[in-house]
């Protein structure tokens, strides 16, 4: 009672003593870009002590002398300074500072450090930078183009994702290889489960059983990305050290949304847009006259293709854009969100419910998302803290088929097969006409065939701290964390009986339809204690961490699939005539110890050591602990006292840091088991070709890492620039054996080392900070350099890399894992080396200009220059007769058609060119699949509140409108859909394998945000 | 303070005991939870475990004979797999990529499926043999038996391999099932006689333990083994297999004597001999040679010219092909007619048959000049294809070239015209042979072994 009254006077004194002293006020509001007010923000009046900080709405008042100059700073947020003149309401917009420098980024697991002191370049992005231009539909799809170091690649154009992330290079030649994800403490799956879809029954990618080629999506499709509030990327081991063996591929930790304290905000927010197909490859525009017919390499003699076209009446056939009708539906996107946070300074909450729907650009596709998630987070005691986060997801697709082929279902193989003269249209009846071609109607695929799965999810974290110490000069502290995520995966592969490839006019399987449910189940359950320690002693700062933390996960993925299904609409594999069934259980423990210090000496020089020690139920021996060290240095040369230019240099840190990671052996690759077959009703064992290694022990990624950040002009411009050596020693890959030997591989086999070189810059900018125009810039540049450095196996072609004499990756001493290579082939069996998969560099810029107080435009452009794709594209297009320069003469490998006495040598493109062709080598099917695309950009308005207050009364405190587009504009000479393409979906090596995927779109938004 | 260091203690002293009684350290010794351990199987197995170790024997010796008929088909001339997504098999096999890949497919291709298949049932038949051969449930004659079987379902594989690969030849063996921990090392290559050789030796072990092998087997067959389910019946198989390597080798003696210790019947059914069978149950395969009629995903179709040579009247054509509705051109190449071999996905695959055996036994007569013998063998094989008695010249060359041809349509689609071919320097004789085309004396090495020999020489 005594300390408030004491602390009432003081208060009123100051304020007298300070209202005394001005002769002028000064209100206003300070918000985001996004209007969302700021609370807590420090107003200060330059020169003098006298401030004051925003309430919960963002308003402030301050007394000022004339001719004042105000600062307003927010941690995350760009300062500014106004010179007042003799306004008296000043609302101010700040923008957020991705490169602030004061912001905090993760240095251990449960300890933190001032960006201004870190020794790596982690990269963070923030929500504003995330989600605040446009709606990408997934978390990788919004980083896509924004994190210097990263190459992300869309798997193809369907609806739900699917995106592999690569940190930094190759860190793992396995096919698990994406980095960690983790949010707010919990390790989230980012399976890309099997659905079947490219198996036997539907489109026959592969003949196996168990899918590669499904087209898939990976689950972090599953995760709203406006839930986030800032995400973290440690891209190399010299960071990402302290995670070990699960962090080879580098680690993402995500970090959502969480209440402020202050008044309670509703929020209602509406995107409504639509999505279109960026590129069509023209098939319809390709002509079609008597010397295409007569001279084309058809799946039919061109007798018979003749007949076929004088049938459809000749040059006078009407001509059908089949491929528009397919892939040109104006697809209808609505995204509706309602979220409420606020909160005391004992206790804060974030509710946040989204529905997403999003339709595809072919009929029958689409992407939905319904998202609830609760963040609370209270303060219990001066001791002790807990924070509960709880996600529940139910997600589904439906993506029908697309990609590699050989039934004749995927469409974009149909589409580049079907001449545009030839009729396909269903008829009155209901009849689709049988395509003499492939054998498939592509309509009754689009009709009739389903490619679905639905996800539900829940992901629940658990973090609590107990604060035993807590002096101004020493804190101790204990910090629990846990986290679960539980998911169920259903998906449905659908092909009804009547399909035309189970007939004899198509591929024929001895079954008509199919129908394949595949259930996925996986529980990832993480713990972790940690104790950690932080002492000040004579301008040093001791943080000591210890702790421990066990990661396990265990899955089933089954399926049960029905062959011979009878008409009707009856989807059950029990009314089949035969069913085929899997099951397959994976299970793992992880346990690590970990110790880390951290000494800091007056923000000058920071160095950290520390040490993780992992084992692994994956491992070939379980109980064997494997260290994973790490140590870094950072100098902030600008803040010793010498530093007399602080105006011109406000910061300048040279850092190093080095450390280690792990990646333990998949599940499975330890074991060497009987493999199960059957005959004649007879179940039967055979001895496997492919081996365990019992022995396996974790592949290592050791990096070094240097960089100087510098910031000039009071943190106006902000310099980062990275310079790294990534090595992955021992990396397991299959040993393939002689094939002879009726053992074809032994599994998890340290072959070789790799190495990764790169370079990350990124310069920021305030280029104006005017209060009525406003513009800062991000400009991003990485590259990266893959080599194989040692080998202790035979050379190899990566299974899965790509087709043949069209490219593959193969792994040889010396070379890039990640080039194509083909034909010719040298005397000694030696392929010829062509291009790149991995981009020479990438460039980014990300650009937030803020005009006439209210209005904000921001923009993305994402260039990739020089990564080729292995493509068959228009391979495929040349043998349907459908690539739009068919009919050149463009004297195409005139030379070797010469020498191969085919007359005179003169031949059209379309058939000078495709596969078997004299002179045709790999070389025509690595096509260079640079691009530059407009990734994002968008305009929003804030509503004035003079605009609007009256019509609700006072309930409605912002209202914001916008237009937005993502992916809106590609340029690239890439012949197909889309340069971005991987038909055998999320791998390190062997991505860029073009087999017509699904377009990309071009997404349209149009937004609503109200605040209340 | 004083209270918050109290506290601290209990915490981390609570959390320490829970930690270690929650088994928060531990991390289990995983044991494959989804197939059996094979130690348990291939150390002393029990009549059961022996039982579906020879199932699994039955089922993997199918494996390799569909690509052996698509590959050796397109080479000898005599069908496509005209696959409309993928024109590899009527390009690469075709020769007209030759020129890119050292005079071959691509080694790094899609036509080395057949060459992992017979090598895998070498080895499983070897193992087998070596499982069998530690079971204590079995007696002495039993494990003899067994191994019999064993060796000569190895033959068959090494056989097959052989011929495909040609001058190439195959490894003479592998040593890590004798010496662990070798990971796997082949041995040498022989050269294509040296294999053969090879393949008889195997053959002759596999006679000589079935000779011991009793009067059964210790295990049952498949329906398609039906009438050759002892060892004596099996010897029987074993030495049609020899008569087939002899004729490679072209020891016509040997043959001639191997082929009459075989299941040979000049008056018995023509498909008699033993069967894989196939099926689309879980586990198995099914006959993937079945086709239905006019299909355009994938067919099999013929080479014309396999018609258009036909005596008129062959019943064999009208039995084996028919006609297109629509003409499939596989690259180019025109194709009125496709294969009709098999009746259905379950439709048995003979794995020698007494056809073949009468057109070996004429062709070791021939070589041997018995031109009546000859003859009298030819002439079964043309009265059940609808034709007249052979009316040809009576010499060893003229009765040679009507045993070719006769074998060309009693076993069109069995992958032998290819090898037929090549032991009689025919190759030239083959349609579509100059460029941009080019007929192939052998598939190419695959690129694995290649590299596995570059770095591990021998």
């Amino acid at each position: 009672m005594n300390k408030k009254l004491l602390l009432m006077l003081c208060l009123f004194i100051c304020t007298v003593g300070a209202v005394l002293a001005q002769n002028q006020t000064l209100r206003g509001k300070v918000s985001d870009a996004n209007s969302t007010p700021i609370p807590g923000v420090s107003v200060i009046v330059r020169g003098t002590t006298q401030g004051a900080t925003t309430d919960a709405e963002g308003n402030y008042q301050l007394a000022i002398p004339a001719n004042a100059r105000v600062g307003f700073s927010y941690i995350g947020f760009l300062s500014q300074e106004i010179a007042v003149g003799n306004q008296s309401t000043l609302n101010v917009t700040l923008l957020e500072d991705n490169r602030q420098l004061e912001e905090v980024v993760v240095t251990g697991l449960a300890t933190s450090v001032k960006r201004s002191n870190a020794a790596n370049a982690v990269t963070s992005i923030g929500a504003q930078q995330l989600t605040g231009v446009t709606r990408p539909q997934t978390v990788d799809g919004a980083l896509n183009g924004k994190v210097p170091g990263v190459q992300i690649t869309a798997n193809s154009g369907a609806p739900g994702g699917g995106f592999s992330v690569k940190l930094r290079g190759i860190s793992s030649v396995t096919q698990a290889s994406e980095p960690l994800y983790i949010i707010d403490g919990v390790y989230i799956d980012n399976s890309q489960f099997a659905t079947g879809a490219g198996t036997g029954s539907f489109n026959r990618a592969t003949s196996q059983t168990a899918g590669t080629q499904d087209q898939a999506s990976n689950r972090l499709a599953d995760i709203n990305p406006e839930d986030i509030e800032n995400i973290e990327v440690l891209k190399g081991p010299s960071a990402a050290a302290i995670y070990g063996t699960r962090a080879n591929a580098g680690v993402i930790l995500i970090t959502t949304k969480k209440g402020k304290s202050g008044r309670t905000t509703v929020s209602f927010g509406q995107d409504i847009g639509f999505a279109e197909a960026n590129k069509f490859a023209g098939l319809a525009k390709s002509p079609w006259n008597l010397d295409k017919i007569n001279n084309g390499v058809f799946l039919v003699s061109n007798a018979d293709m003749l007949k076929l076209y004088t049938a459809a009446g000749g040059d006078n056939a009407p001509r059908y854009d089949y491929e528009r009708e397919v892939y040109g539906n104006r697809a209808l996107l609505r995204n509706t969100k309602l979220n409420v946070s606020g909160g005391t300074d004992r206790l804060r909450y974030y509710v946040n419910g989204s529905v997403l729907s999003e339709d595809g650009i072919q009929k029958n596709t689409g992407f939905k998302r319904n998202s609830l998630r609760a963040n609370i987070d209270a303060k219990l005691s001066d001791f002790v803290d807990i924070a509960v986060g709880s996600n529940y997801i139910n997600s589904s697709s439906s993506r029908s088929f697309s990609g590699n082929d050989n039934n004749g279902v995927s469409l974009g193989y149909n589409l580049a097969y079907l001449p545009p003269w030839l009729e396909q249209h269903v008829d009155a009846n209901g009849n689709y006409p049988e395509n003499p071609l492939t054998g498939q109607n592509l309509f009754q695929v689009v009709d009739k065939m389903r490619n679905t799965e639905t996800t539900n999810r829940f992901i629940q974290s658990v973090t609590t701290n107990f604060r035993f110490i807590n002096t101004t000069n020493h804190q101790l502290k204990l910090s629990l964390q846990g986290g679960i995520d539980y998911l169920l995966n259903e998906s449905q592969a659908y092909a009804p009986p009547e399909m035309q490839y189970f007939s004899g006019g198509g591929a024929g399987l001895g079954y008509r339809g199919a129908v394949r449910n595949t259930t996925n189940r996986a529980l990832n359950f993480n713990a972790q204690a940690f104790l950690v320690d932080n002492l000040q002693v004579n301008g040093f700062n001791f943080t000591t961490s210890v702790g421990t933390v066990r990661l396990s996960n265990n899955s089933t993925q089954s399926y049960i699939e029905g062959r011979g299904l009878k008409p009707g609409p009856v989807k059950n594999p029990n009314t089949a005539d035969s069913r085929v069934t899997d099951t397959y259980l994976t299970s793992a423990q992880d346990v690590g110890v970990v110790g880390q210090e951290e000494i800091n000496w007056r923000d000058r020089v920071i160095v950290t050591g520390g040490v993780r020690f992992d084992k692994s139920s994956l491992n070939g021996d379980n109980s064997k602990f494997y260290a994973f060290p790490k140590a870094s240095a950072a100098v902030n040369v600008a803040n010793f006292d010498f530093w007399t230019n602080k105006n011109t240099v406000s910061a300048l840190k040279l850092r190093v840091a080095y450390g280690q990671t792990g990646r333990s052996a998949s599940f499975g690759n330890t074991f060497t088991s009987l493999g199960n077959v059957a005959i004649d009703g007879r179940s039967g064992v055979v001895v496997p070709s492919i081996l365990g290694n019992a022995n396996a022990e974790p592949e290592t990624a050791s990096e070094i890492e240097t960089g100087i950040d510098a910031s000039f002009f009071n943190n106006r411009v902000t310099l980062e620039a990275t310079y790294y050596d990534k090595k992955v020693l021992n990396f397991l890959y299959q040993y393939q054996l002689a094939p002879s030997t009726g053992a074809s591989q032994i599994n998890a086999y340290p072959v070789g080392d790799l190495q990764n070189k790169g370079i990350e810059l990124s310069l920021t900018g305030q280029i104006l900070k005017g209060a009525n125009l406003g513009w800062t810039s991000t400009l991003n540049y990485w590259q990266n350099r893959t080599t194989v450095t040692r080998l202790s196996v035979p050379r190899f072609a990566v299974p899965s890399s790509g087709f043949g004499g069209f490219g593959t990756n193969q792994i040889i001493q010396g070379l890039s894992p990640t080039t194509w290579y083909g034909s010719p082939y040298a005397a000694d069996g030696t392929p010829t080396a062509y291009d790149n998969s991995q981009p020479k560099f990438q460039l980014s810029s990300y650009n937030n200009i803020t005009f006439l107080n209210n209005f904000t435009f921001s923009f993305l452009v994402h260039w990739s220059y020089k990564n080729y794709n292995s493509t068959l594209g228009q391979e495929l297009m040349d043998e349907g007769g459908t690539t739009p320069d068919w009919l050149n003469k463009d004297n195409l490998y005139q030379a070797d058609r010469v020498k191969a006495s085919l007359g005179d040598g003169s031949a059209f493109n379309g058939v000078a060119r495709i596969y078997g062709s004299p002179g045709v080598e790999t070389r025509q099917f690595v096509q260079d699949a640079s691009f530059v695309k407009l990734r994002e950009i968008s305009l929003y308005y804030n509503v004035p509140k003079v605009a609007f207050g009256k019509l609700f009364g006072n309930a409605v405190s912002a209202i914001k409108l916008g237009a937005s587009g993502n992916n809106v504009f590609v340029a690239s000479k890439y012949v197909g859909y889309d340069p971005e393409a991987s038909n055998f979906g999320n791998r390190p090596i062997g991505t860029g394998v073009d087999l017509l995927s699904f377009p990309a779109s071009r997404r349209v938004f149009f937004h609503l945000n109200v605040t209340f | 303070m004083k209270k918050h260091t109290v506290l601290a203690g209990l915490v981390t002293l609570a959390l320490a005991g829970g930690l270690s009684s929650c088994a928060f350290f531990k991390t289990e010794d995983i044991i494959d939870p989804n197939n059996l351990s094979v130690d348990a199987f291939t150390n002393n197995p029990s009549r059961g475990q022996v039982q579906l170790l020879s199932n699994g024997i039955l089922a993997t010796a199918r494996a390799g004979y569909g690509d052996l008929v698509a590959s050796a088909g397109a080479i000898g001339r005599e069908t496509i797999y005209s696959a409309s997504t993928d024109n590899r098999y009527f390009t690469e096999l075709l020769g007209t990529k030759a020129d890119g890949f050292g005079g071959a497919t691509d080694p790094n291709g899609i036509f080395n499926a057949y060459y992992s298949n017979f090598s895998q049932t070498r080895r499983r038949a070897e193992q087998f043999a070596k499982a069998t051969e530690t079971a204590s449930a079995l007696s002495a004659a039993e494990k003899s038996a067994a191994k019999g079987f064993a060796r000569t379902i190895q033959a068959y594989a090494m056989l097959q391999l052989l011929n495909m690969q040609g001058k190439n030849g195959i490894r003479s063996g592998y040593t890590d099932l004798n010496s662990p921990g070798d990971q796997l090392k082949p041995l040498k290559f022989t050269d294509y006689a040296g294999g053969l050789d090879l393949v008889i030796a195997t053959l002759n072990e596999g006679s000589t333990a079935l000779d011991a092998g009793g009067t059964a087997f210790p295990f049952t067959f498949t329906s398609g083994w039906a009438g050759f389910t002892t060892p004596a019946a099996m010897k029987q198989v074993n030495r049609a297999i020899a008569a087939r390597a002899f004729m490679y080798k072209q020891d016509w003696a040997s043959m001639n004597t191997a082929v009459g210790q075989s299941f040979l019947s000049l008056t018995g059914d023509l498909n008699a001999g033993p069967k894989f069978n196939f099926s689309n149950d879980q586990n198995d395969t099914p006959n993937g040679l079945f086709q239905l009629p006019d299909g355009n995903g994938a067919p099999y179709v013929l080479f014309d010219e396999v018609v258009t040579s036909a005596e008129a009247g062959d019943t064999r054509i009208a039995n084996k092909t028919r006609k297109r509705t629509a003409t499939r051109s596989s690259g180019g190449i025109p194709s009125n007619y496709e294969i009709k071999l098999y009746s259905g996905v379950t439709a048995p695959i003979a794995i020698i048959r007494n056809e073949e055996l009468i057109l070996m036994s004429a062709e070791a007569k021939a070589q041997t000049n018995d031109l009546a013998g000859a003859t009298a063998a030819i002439n079964v094989v043309r009265t059940g294809a609808g034709l007249k008695a052979y009316s040809g010249a009576s010499t060893k060359d003229a009765l040679i070239a009507e045993v070719l041809k006769q074998r060309r349509y009693s076993l069109l689609f069995e992958g032998h015209r290819w090898f037929d071919a090549r032991r009689y320097n025919l190759l030239g004789t083959l349609p579509f042979n100059t460029s941009p085309y080019k007929v192939f004396d052998a598939m190419v090495r695959p690129n694995a072994e290649t590299q596995w020999e570059l770095a591990n020489p021998l």
